[in-house]
């Protein structure tokens, strides 16, 4: 293409052209911040593991499950919160060891997987908890139910009342409610997030990738 | 902070700076954009640089840093979609002699080039700088093979912009 050729011999001409920074312009250069979607990642990926240990630690520091009578002795309950924590470190080591793959001296195709890598394992750890939020709420409802003088009563009045699948219903609607609630909050957090960081950084990928297929 | 390392990277980057302003010249569109790409670049030339360990050219390196800086991780993109700007910051270039319609042909070709995506532009600018092929495919990892196959799209899609 003679027109690609000619620019060519123009790009090639104009090595005078560009601005000429100094040594100390380049030096102040080193001091400055980094913006680099990685960076951005990082921090937000370890903002959301401080989240939901904060939620698990600040729960159980708060007394809330104790309160639960024989919960801490339950198995289920156990099995739980120690598959929880085992999961939980499982997560860092895998997180760690994606953000040290990220080598800005890869080809371009790597470097974007392995970014992609990162948000992957972010984004199965988010989904993991979320399970294990609603597993432990569905498992510890009957407990809960059972637990305060109060919910006995109620259920007691219920029952005298003839409404007590009614009353359950109920409790079952409100836990899924608040459920749905969090959830979507959580989703949209992601969604503006990482729609935002990674929405390029994807299509340049896409770009890439199809050229394989 | 080594001071002889950092001593070190920055003469060589000062020698080869042209390289970093060549990328940025392709991805932004105005100054300000420019002069922050040029900075985002610069650190994380300066990240990697302990991993540099000379058994490739310091030039060689600096287009797969600079180019995986401006199409991965880079993230103020809003500034660069304009085109508009472009000519106003375009760099002037002593073309000797001065023929008219060549700088014409060149403004669009140029304009052309922006309006490409940036994986093209990485294509574009791996061409214009007379990488061969097995570089081109080594530093977007790619096959050589579909690294033609891009680039003679590209071509065809720059003819059908300056062609409508």
């Amino acid at each position: 293409m003679d027109e690609l050729e000619l620019l060519k011999k123009d790009w090639q001409k104009g090595e005078d052209s560009y601005p000429k920074l100094s040594y100390n312009d380049i030096y102040s250069m080193l001091l400055k911040k980094s913006s680099s979607i990685v960076k951005w990642i990082f921090i937000i990926s370890i903002l959301e593991f401080v989240f939901w240990l904060f939620i698990s630690f600040g729960l159980k520091a708060s007394g809330y499950s104790m309160e639960i009578e024989g919960m801490e002795n339950d198995f289920g309950f156990i099995a739980i919160v120690i598959l929880s924590y085992g999961i939980l470190a499982y997560f860092f080591y895998r997180f760690y060891m994606n953000y040290k793959t990220i080598n800005t001296t890869d080809n371009a195709k790597t470097l974007m997987e392995n970014i992609l890598k990162t948000r992957r394992t972010v984004k199965q750890y988010v989904i993991f908890n979320l399970i294990v939020l609603i597993v432990s709420t569905a498992y510890m409802m009957p407990y809960a139910l059972n637990q305060s003088e109060e919910s006995r009563a109620l259920i007691e009045t219920a029952r005298a009342d003839g409404e007590l699948f009614k009353y359950y219903i109920g409790i079952v609607l409100a836990t899924l409610l608040v459920l749905a609630v969090v959830i979507g909050v959580l989703l949209l957090f992601y969604w503006l997030i990482y729609g935002i960081l990674l929405k390029r950084l994807k299509h340049n990928y896409t770009e890439l990738k199809q050229l394989e297929d | 902070m080594d001071k002889a390392l950092e001593h070190s990277f920055v003469e060589l980057l000062e020698k080869h700076q042209n390289i970093v302003h060549k990328v940025c010249r392709l991805y932004t569109n105005n100054q300000d954009a420019h002069n922050d790409l040029f900075q985002e670049i610069t650190i994380q030339l300066w990240k990697a640089y302990p991993k540099f360990r000379g058994d490739s050219k310091f030039s060689t390196w600096m287009y797969r840093v600079g180019l995986n800086t401006a199409i991965t991780l880079y993230r103020k993109s809003k500034r660069n979609i304009q085109t508009q700007e472009f000519e106003s910051v375009q760099f002037k270039i002593k073309a000797e002699p001065y023929d008219d319609t060549e700088e014409q042909q060149l403004k669009l070709m140029y304009k052309a080039v922006h309006q490409l995506n940036d994986i093209e532009k990485a294509l574009v600018f791996l061409y214009l700088e007379d990488k061969n092929y097995n570089e081109i495919s080594e530093t977007l990892g790619i096959t050589e093979v579909n690294a033609r196959v891009k680039m003679n799209r590209v071509k065809k899609k720059l003819k059908t912009i300056l062609n409508p």
